[in-house]
């Protein structure tokens, strides 16, 4: 099963490779998108650390890490989820949803990973490289097991950031024309860009249970600066299943809702 | 000139409507600006108690949080990126024609566009600016004058940064695909322009290839009339700067226009 899926995943990627090859110059504005959404976050953060030394636990390096982190989330998620979720208003609206109904696959996921944004693979190698490299001149001492608690916290984080988006598409079942949900979930994304420390009180508890924006990017980043801590781990690991059960029940009653074409 | 005037008052009743009917985009841009100055309010806390200062930059936490809840309005509302694309797609899928064999501007059309997808934010923002003076005593128009400044920088700056966008929207005559281009410019401007840090906050070397570009009049300029940052014996020499800047980019993007229409094929890319 596992395996057939992936097989599946495959072909997809091939296909949306083959595709995005056709149209070089989306390729090549892409990229030039990535790297000055990087430059200004970096130019932000240089700024705000022009005027302290440190963010809550944050240190101005600790920082530069979390920034990493924080676009290679968002570089993943572009890779296998951004082509995917956004159309989905136009496929309830339109009733293009059908088709994807009728194929003899799991329809949420070919939903969530038919088209790959392959570009974003250039950004994330260099991402990668510049996560290894930051790390290794970090004044902290990040081995190798720190690195395996922080995938394990990433790919839960990733988990996480797709439930919240596929929730709020999953929205225009019920609002019917609900063009506004990728601009609400790219607000929402906004929390999970800054430094966790920066959130105290409620706000705090907010983020780390109902909307779990800080689990994103910033739990992460700690695992990977300070080591395990198994509390925050398994919080995580419970909220991110929680969410994708969510998900699972929330698209079932969705298509429950849906009437095909201009439903 | 009557005529004009009834011909584009029509498109922004019409897009006005259509506004109407989508009223979560109003919902979802408040959420934005106030979820955006929430964010900045606690990163700018931290940093007033961290270095245990009352100013920094001249500004008191209050005033700053009061200076970029403006900017972030400010910006959204000068922010014409999502009329810039269709106008891109117009010109690469052959939807130009329609303004061509019409009495219409291209140009005219898509800047009243603009206004009436735009007229649910004017209002509920005007609330809020209505509001100001009571969820900031003090801060920011404090003065009639600073309102009719502001709403004069603020027309200034809608303007301008419309013209910013037409420009890369002609550059499409030429390379068909520059959504990216928008898009980018878009990412950049939220900090180039002084949306969500302002802009005397940034280090000097910055601020002085700034003052050279029409950025600091998209967002910087009425917010710093607004909040009485800008002395007003500076006001006239900046509304003229600012004035040079439309007429500029009015004139760039009237060129290109000309001579990429020439380039134009009517059937699509």
């Amino acid at each position: 099963m596992v395996r057939r899926y992936l097989n599946l995943w495959g072909s997809f990627f091939a296909n949306s490779l083959t595709r995005d090859m056709e149209y070089k110059a989306n390729l090549i504005g892409g990229i030039i998108v990535d790297i000055i959404f990087y430059s200004v976050q970096y130019f932000f953060f240089s700024i705000i650390y022009s005027y302290v030394d440190t963010l809550g636990s944050f240190t101005r390096e600790d920082v530069m890490v979390f920034l990493i982190i924080t676009f290679i989330s968002d570089t993943v998620y572009m890779f296998l989820f951004s082509g995917n979720l956004f159309p989905l208003n136009r496929l309830v609206v339109q009733g293009d949803l059908d088709f994807m109904l009728l194929k003899p696959i799991n329809s949420q996921f070919l939903v969530s990973f038919r088209y790959v944004k392959s570009y974003a693979i250039f950004s994330l190698v260099i991402l990668v490289l510049m996560l290894l490299r930051q790390s290794s001149l970090h004044s902290a001492d990040i081995g190798l097991m720190n690195y395996l608690y922080f995938s394990i916290s990433f790919f839960c984080g990733l988990v996480i950031w797709y439930s919240l988006d596929f929730l709020i598409a999953c929205l225009t079942f019920w609002f019917k024309n609900f063009t506004v949900g990728g601009w609400l979930s790219h607000e929402l994304l906004k929390f999970s860009s800054r430094p966790d420390s920066i959130y105290t009180g409620i706000t705090r508890k907010i983020l780390f249970s109902l909307v779990p924006m800080a689990l994103v990017s910033s739990v992460p980043a700690r695992m990977l600066l300070y080591g395990l801590n198994v509390k925050l781990l398994m919080f995580q690991i419970t909220i991110s299943l929680s969410f994708v059960i969510m998900t699972f029940w929330v698209w079932k009653r969705g298509l429950l809702r849906y009437e095909s074409a201009s439903s | 000139m009557f005529k004009f005037l009834k011909k584009y008052s029509a498109v922004i009743k019409m897009t006005w409507i259509q506004t109407l009917e989508y009223r979560a985009n109003l919902y979802v841009g408040l959420f934005s600006i106030l979820s955006g100055i929430f964010i900045e309010y606690l990163i700018w806390k931290q940093i007033f108690v961290a270095r245990g200062t009352e100013l920094i930059r001249g500004f008191t936490l209050n005033e700053l949080v009061a200076f970029i809840f403006l900017s972030m309005i400010v910006g959204q509302l000068k922010s014409s990126w999502v009329t810039s694309i269709e106008m891109i797609d117009a010109i690469r899928s052959g939807g130009l024609n329609k303004y061509l064999i019409r009495p219409i501007s291209f140009y005219t059309y898509h800047l009243m566009m603009f206004i009436g997808q735009n007229s649910l934010f004017y209002m509920a923002y005007f609330t809020l600016i209505a509001a100001f003076p009571f969820i900031f005593p003090g801060l920011a128009f404090t003065t009639n004058f600073q309102v009719f400044g502001f709403l004069a920088a603020l027309f200034l700056a809608v303007y301008l940064s419309y013209n910013m966008y037409y420009i890369m929207v002609c550059i499409s005559f030429w390379f068909h695909e520059v959504r990216a281009l928008v898009i980018a410019y878009n990412i950049a401007n939220i900090i180039l322009s002084g949306q969500i840090i302002p802009l005397r906050f940034f280090p000097e070397m910055y601020l002085k290839i700034i003052t050279f570009t029409p950025l600091p009049f998209l967002v910087d300029f009425p917010v710093s009339i607004a909040t009485g940052q800008l002395p007003t014996d500076m006001w006239a020499s900046k509304f003229f700067l600012g004035f040079c800047w439309c007429l500029i980019t009015w004139g760039i993007g009237k060129t290109l226009y000309y001579f990429g229409i020439k380039q134009y094929g009517g059937y699509g890319a």
